[in-house]
């Protein structure tokens, strides 16, 4: 076979690769822990498994463009002693073998642990790649563990926090893009709320990429004289519900941020916690409201559908008004 | 993970007419079963029969005082609807009390009419959602070949199954991954829900399509035990790669009123009962 100069220009044109946060605590855990292997439905270099694969070739798998068959090999491979981390996007990981998650991973209980990337609006690929609806389809499912990290920073607590359960957990997980700034890696308690910033007019809660919109907007709002409250809600399930409802009587307000539906999601579960406790408070949800999106890049997509700062901000504006 | 020290826990029973007699006692098991409350696949029951006795009593190593013995050959029911034949086989095997098969699908017992793992790890996999069965042996497969284990997995796919796509996912990736611990055993009855399976989808020609996918194939007629014996010695003798026998079985086997009768959900009322039980015989033809 022959190959036309230059055409490796054409292969890749990152000018640097993005750095595997994720992917690199895997491997240091899996390094560790014989009974881990990773499998990954085609999409080595997007999820981070690439370097598993040159690691620790033998006890890593490639299905090919096939993840219902992929879901059902991990829960054989967990039947037998193994932890599988399977890897897809998001949307493909859940929309697409919800029901092999359904039957071979979260009613028996088995411990695969699945690595969703591309939440939400995160991916100008469109509608069939923009997981809008998994958290509320994961977090439906009994036995089911979910977790969205907020950053860079809490990707090892992530893997972490996976092993730590003894069952089936869903990673919902965000690469970073272009140059990270020098962080400080943060725990990832199950079933604890992060308090980031203490305020008294209103709490937000917040999980994912919207975790670090909600800080902007705590900060724009504290120079209106609105102090609030920020949680990041990175535990999905279990839910630190306490935390909810002690904020909600505290601030008397709450706004719910996510890179996803309003429906089914965080804003779903913080009003349900605040329904059955019975406690009286005003909520408003920012997320997608019953829409699909579109292709387009995320910060155009994040802006057009509200997944802002800004967005944040009016909605605790409107409330303390 | 380790395979564990080597263990037959019961010899494999190779005489055929003893085999026979058992695959006897199962069908009317089956019968018996399904007439208490009138439910239960009676044609499939009889007609995989002959499967379930070569693939429990000649074939898979296995320990019913010991089910999750981590060296075991695994069995997965992708069929698991056809719980009359799987119960009775648990229960004729030593896995379970005869006398708890007349609980078959009463409400709050775990002998549903799909098999659930909460019947106990002799239920490998919860499969009753078709097409999922053999992705989970695959897994089961190479967790084996991973661990250094000698347990071989078999799995018990029906025919109809064959159109759910993941089927095909699953065939591919046992072919690629020459999982030669993996036996496939295809319950071709030719019969689903919607009536005969070609005048649903188009099957044919179905061993060139498992030969396409990486499969070494042999068809053999499901309901003569001496051929399904050779076909799981050749399947375990093979190294190259899974193998799928190919079970031609007939619906209704044993009991001429019902025999290739093509009714996937069919009622079986006392009177009925009583006619193929006589059929069938107080002792094996």
């Amino acid at each position: 076979m022959t190959t036309s100069p230059g055409i490796a220009d054409f292969i890749s044109r990152r000018a640097a690769p993005i750095p595997r946060f994720y992917g690199e605590a895997l491997l240091d855990r899996a390094r560790r822990d014989p009974r881990i292997l990773c499998l990954c439905a085609d999409l080595r270099a997007s999820t981070e498994t690439d370097i598993f694969r040159e690691a620790l070739p033998e006890r890593f798998f490639d299905v090919g463009i096939a993840e219902a068959n992929m879901l059902g090999i991990a829960g054989g491979l967990a039947r037998c002693g193994f932890i599988p981390f399977v890897h897809t996007f998001s949307a493909f990981a859940t929309r697409r073998c919800f029901d092999q998650v359904a039957m071979q991973t979260a009613y028996p209980r088995l411990p695969v642990k699945i690595a969703g990337f591309l939440p939400g609006l995160t991916t100008f690929l469109g509608v069939s790649h923009q997981a809008i609806d998994d958290v509320a389809m994961m977090r439906t499912l009994p036995n089911m563990t979910v977790i969205e990290p907020c950053g860079p920073e809490q990707m090892a607590a992530a893997v972490d926090a996976a092993l730590a359960v003894d069952g089936p957990v869903y990673l919902r997980m965000k690469r970073p893009e272009g140059e990270v700034q020098p962080f400080t890696p943060r725990p990832l308690p199950l079933g604890r709320a992060e308090r980031l910033r203490e305020g008294r007019d209103v709490l937000v809660v917040a999980a994912g990429i919207m975790v670090p919109k909600a800080l902007e907007a705590a900060t724009l709002l504290a120079a209106e004289g609105i102090e609030a409250r920020v949680l990041n809600m990175a535990s999905l399930k279990p839910i630190d519900a306490d935390a909810i409802l002690e904020g909600a009587r505290h601030c008397g307000r709450v706004v719910t941020a996510e890179n996803h539906l309003v429906t089914g999601g965080l804003g779903s579960v913080v009003a349900e916690i605040l329904a059955e406790a019975g406690v009286p408070t005003r909520l408003r949800r920012v997320g997608l409201r019953d829409t699909f999106a579109e292709g387009a890049s995320p910060a155009w997509l994040q802006e057009k559908y509200g997944l802002t700062a800004e967005a944040i901000v009016a909605a605790a504006r409107e409330l303390a008004g | 993970m380790s395979a564990g020290a080597e263990r037959q826990p019961a010899p494999r029973i190779r005489d055929i007419p003893r085999l026979r007699a058992i695959a006897h006692r199962l069908r009317r098991q089956v019968v018996t079963m399904a007439a208490r409350k009138g439910q239960g696949y009676v044609q499939q029951g009889l007609g995989a029969a002959d499967l379930f006795t070569a693939l429990y009593f000649a074939e898979m190593r296995l320990d019913p005082t010991d089910p999750s013995w981590p060296g075991r050959d695994r069995f997965l029911l992708s069929t698991a609807h056809n719980t009359a034949i799987f119960y009775a086989t648990l229960a004729e095997r030593g896995f379970f009390p005869a006398e708890r098969l007349p609980d078959y699908v009463e409400d709050g017992s775990p002998l549903e009419i799909n098999a659930s793992e909460r019947m106990g790890p002799m239920v490998e996999a919860t499969c009753g959602s078709l097409g999922q069965g053999l992705s989970v042996g695959v897994g089961m497969a190479l967790a084996a070949r991973i661990a250094g284990s000698p347990a071989r997995t078999y799995v018990v796919l029906g025919d109809g199954e064959m159109q759910e796509g993941q089927v095909w996912e699953a065939a591919m990736a046992a072919g690629s991954l020459r999982l030669a611990n993996l036996c496939l055993v295809l319950d071709l009855n030719e019969l689903q829900a919607g009536g005969h399976i070609d005048g649903v989808i188009a099957m044919a020609p179905i061993d060139d399509k498992w030969r396409a996918f990486g499969w070494h194939v042999i068809r053999v007629d499901g309901n003569d035990m001496g051929a399904l014996l050779d076909a799981l010695d050749a399947a375990r003798a093979r190294a190259e790669g899974p193998t799928c026998i190919v079970a031609r079985t007939l619906t209704g086997k044993g009991a001429p009123c019902i025999e290739g009768v093509m009714a996937h959900y069919m009622s079986t009322p006392p009177a009925l009962a009583a006619q193929v039980l006589e059929e069938l015989g107080e002792t094996a033809p």
